[in-house]
């Protein structure tokens, strides 16, 4: 059987010959050829998913809810089916049920939630106290859910659950950065994300996260120091507009519209700045992913994302969503055109994750509290 | 024909074999080509649902997946697959019943935020206990004095005995039967403003008492913010904005992102909407009240054009914080014609309207009419004009 995919190739008669191939092949003495990368495509369309969605949300409405796990099931099989890496499709293969179980939980904080805040701020913290006191199980059971259903080429995705570690970086870390004044939020993030990459397995290999958190401080500081900038041009603005219309010599008051013109330049620029940073931070996590061998690549551009995602805005309010799914498809497809994997192989030696690894009980348990709550 | 080109994935390894699966008369699938030879009962072989043009996935007992472009043969051939969602698919490809569905939804998110939520909201409301409202607005107004720089009131001992004793007359011409708590406050976060708390309380800043240039004016205030416990609006306005929050939540859960301007610019216009149609009701109690206390609607116009003209004065980005008042002019009218009405029934009462001049009227100066009545005289009916002109500082002069 193929223990390193890599070295493997080699050896291995040439398979049949793919749009995707190198043209050297078969390849000369060297094992080790130049790298390939092979795109992600998206291939949905706007008008064929507005007709999906539509009809989700119409039967979600009419069922009171219920109907959403399975319109959840149909969206997210649409979009895996539609992304392509080399070609081939991915698909996603979870059932509704548990779906629709994570959705009544989540439901069911929530309005709790939003209710207590009306009422009590004791009643408030305390839900909040046990939504914290969750999060990190929950999280770890959604992205095991969403790994152990989202397969390519006949390969299931695996998550390894590791409470303890989660426990620890979504939730213990979070007390030296309140004490640190949100210092070391990057690197929290990073720690984070780290978590998340290098828990994952897929082809018999594990992922391994090539960077360290405190790589993530760069975009962070950049970001936060536009923001400071911001913040003083804003100000400057409100005070030089104050002084116009007041320094006319009619002792006017300033008109009132000032502070929300303040506001709405702020919000612009933190809206700016939130684009660019999350731009960088996936290219920084993506462009970091080994997967066997294998390298991720994102390319996402800030000033695309924003274009993109201001339209989309734009969009979404003056049709009263009805263009969501206009701009849902814009989005997946710019970010499967940024995306590519850099490999130097024909993707075809990779594994199954045997399944001896995967133990009786943690499969059951698996199955009691299959949830997956939507992040 | 009967058979597909495909491609099969093992379940073992990545690779991808090209093969054509064929189905047999004898109930048996065979796929064949490319290092694979497989026969299968038809039976024991599922495959995925019909979704767009999205390819499909017939799955083996084994962990083995044939891919194969959509075709409308492959219904035949797998009759009893997941029949719900083989209607969905048709309903999706359907133009009449995608229009349909546009049509549902945008009923359903209307019907939600003009009948639904209301609805809920005050079902849920005259469920709480008058205790858990009063606890409520305790922690408001401990809210407002700690946070919102509320502070205790400047006004002189006499002046707010006076205004209390006026308090006590309008509450009990209202015909509550809760108990109502006045409290006076200096708070310049909200300049001239009324508050109706949770549980009875109403609260006074100090600016809008030194607005009001006659006492009947106070009285209206008072019947307006009487009509907000009334009907429990400061209660009724927080479940419905709790409920919006959540609408907006299940309409726009999955717009990732950008979502914030998304949900927050129609969750504050729905808001404010609510928040106008309780003002209006608070309008016409405030008329009833004011009437059985024997007093004209018409002070409440002239309370609204007085702290208009203060808020005016101030211009600050206070203006419409607090005070939630967008349709003021339309409100104003609706009280003049209360007024106009009120004096048809009670006609002995023509001294008693705002803007009143006893002096051009009748001859009676200085000496025996309220000093503080400087405009010309108006007619029985036409109580709008006269004010236009003189009454105290009018909107936009």
């Amino acid at each position: 059987m193929h223990e390193d995919a890599i070295g493997a190739n080699a050896a291995a008669p040439p398979p049949p010959p793919r749009a995707e191939l190198p043209d050297y092949w078969p390849p000369p003495a060297p094992p080790q050829p130049d790298p390939v990368e092979y795109a992600f495509s998206f291939d949905g369309s706007a008008r064929e998913y507005f007709r999906i969605w539509i009809v989700n949300l119409a039967l979600s409405i009419v069922t009171l809810g219920i109907y959403s796990a399975w319109a959840k099931v149909r969206t997210q099989r649409y979009f895996y089916a539609n992304t392509r890496l080399a070609g081939v499709p991915f698909e996603y293969l979870a059932k509704p049920l548990p779906i629709l179980k994570g959705r009544i939980i989540a439901v069911t904080l929530f309005t709790a939630y939003v209710l207590a805040g009306q009422f009590s701020l004791v009643w408030q913290l305390g839900l909040l106290a046990v939504i914290a006191l969750a999060t990190p199980w929950l999280i770890v059971r959604g992205l095991a859910f969403r790994a152990r259903y989202s397969s390519w080429r006949g390969l299931v995705f695996r998550f390894i659950p590791d409470y303890g570690e989660a426990y620890i970086r979504y939730l213990l870390l979070l007390l030296p950065m309140v004490l640190t004044l949100g210092i070391l939020y990057p690197w929290v993030q990073g720690k984070q994300k780290q978590f998340v990459v290098e828990h994952h397995r897929f082809g018999g290999h594990a992922f391994r996260f090539l960077t360290t958190p405190g790589r993530f401080y760069i975009p962070y500081l950049i970001a936060w120091g536009v923001i400071t900038g911001w913040v003083f041009v804003a100000m400057f603005g409100v005070v030089g507009m104050t002084m116009a219309t007041v320094g006319e010599g009619t002792g006017r008051t300033p008109p009132t519209w000032i502070p929300f013109a303040m506001m709405a330049v702020l919000y612009a620029g933190y809206f700016v700045v939130f684009v660019f940073l999350s731009a960088a931070l996936v290219n920084l996590v993506y462009n970091h992913v080994d997967i066997g061998g294998r390298r991720l690549q994102s390319r996402l551009k800030g000033r695309r994302l924003l274009a993109i995602y201001a339209l989309n805005t734009l969009a979404v309010l003056a049709s009263a969503g009805l263009l969501i799914p206009w701009a849902k498809i814009r989005l997946a497809r710019y970010r499967a055109e940024s995306t590519g994997l850099l490999a130097r192989d024909d993707l075809e030696g990779l594994v199954a994750e045997r399944r001896g690894e995967i133990d009786a009980t943690a499969a059951e348990v698996d199955g009691l509290f299959d949830i997956d709550i939507g992040l | 024909m009967n058979a597909f080109s495909a491609h099969w994935f093992d379940g073992i390894t990545s690779r991808m074999h090209a093969v054509t699966v064929a189905r047999g008369d004898d109930g048996f699938v065979h796929v064949a080509g490319d290092d694979v030879d497989r026969r299968e009962p038809l039976a024991d072989l599922r495959i995925s649902p019909r979704l767009g043009r999205t390819p499909r996935t017939i799955a083996f007992p084994d962990g083995a997946r044939v891919l194969v472009a959509d075709h409308p043969m492959l219904d035949d051939w797998f009759p009893q697959e997941d029949r719900l969602l083989r209607l969905v698919d048709r309903l999706e490809r359907h133009a009449h019943a995608v229009a349909a569905s546009i049509v549902l939804c945008v009923a359903a998110l209307g019907a939600a935020a003009a009948w639904g939520i209301p609805w809920l909201s005050d079902r849920i409301a005259e469920r709480v206990p008058a205790s858990v409202e009063a606890k409520l607005g305790d922690g408001v107004l401990e809210q407002l004095d700690s946070r919102f720089g509320f502070g205790p009131s400047g006004l002189e001992t006499a002046r707010e005995a006076d205004l209390r004793a006026r308090f006590e007359r309008v509450v009990a011409a209202s015909g509550t039967d809760t108990t109502h708590r006045l409290e006076f406050r200096h708070a310049d976060a909200v300049g001239a403003n009324a508050l109706a708390l949770p549980g009875g309380t109403i609260v006074v800043t100090d600016d809008l008492v030194n607005a009001l240039h006659d006492d009947r004016a106070f009285d209206a205030v008072i019947a307006h913010e009487l009509g907000h416990q009334q009907h429990r609006h400061a209660l009724r306005q927080t479940l419905r904005s709790s409920f919006v929050v959540i609408l907006a939540a299940f309409f726009a859960g999955d717009v990732s992102a950008a979502s914030t301007v998304v949900v927050g610019v129609p969750t504050f216009l729905l808001q404010s909407h609510y928040s106008r149609g309780f003002e209006e009701e608070s309008d016409r109690s405030a008329f009833a009240t004011l009437e059985a206390t024997g007093e004209s609607p018409a002070w409440f116009a002239e309370a609204m054009r007085a702290l208009m003209a203060a808020h005016d004065e101030v211009a600050g980005d206070d203006v419409k914080y607090l005070s939630t008042h967008p349709s003021s002019a339309e409100r104003i009218e609706a009280a003049e014609q209360a007024g106009a009405g009120f004096l048809e029934r009670h006609p002995e009462k023509s001294r008693d309207v705002p803007g009143y001049d006893a002096c051009e009227e009748e001859g009676v100066c200085e000496d025996e009419e309220s000093p503080e009545d400087e405009s010309e005289s108006c007619g029985d009916d036409e109580v709008e004009p006269c004010l236009d002109e003189d009454a105290a500082p009018a909107p936009g002069e």
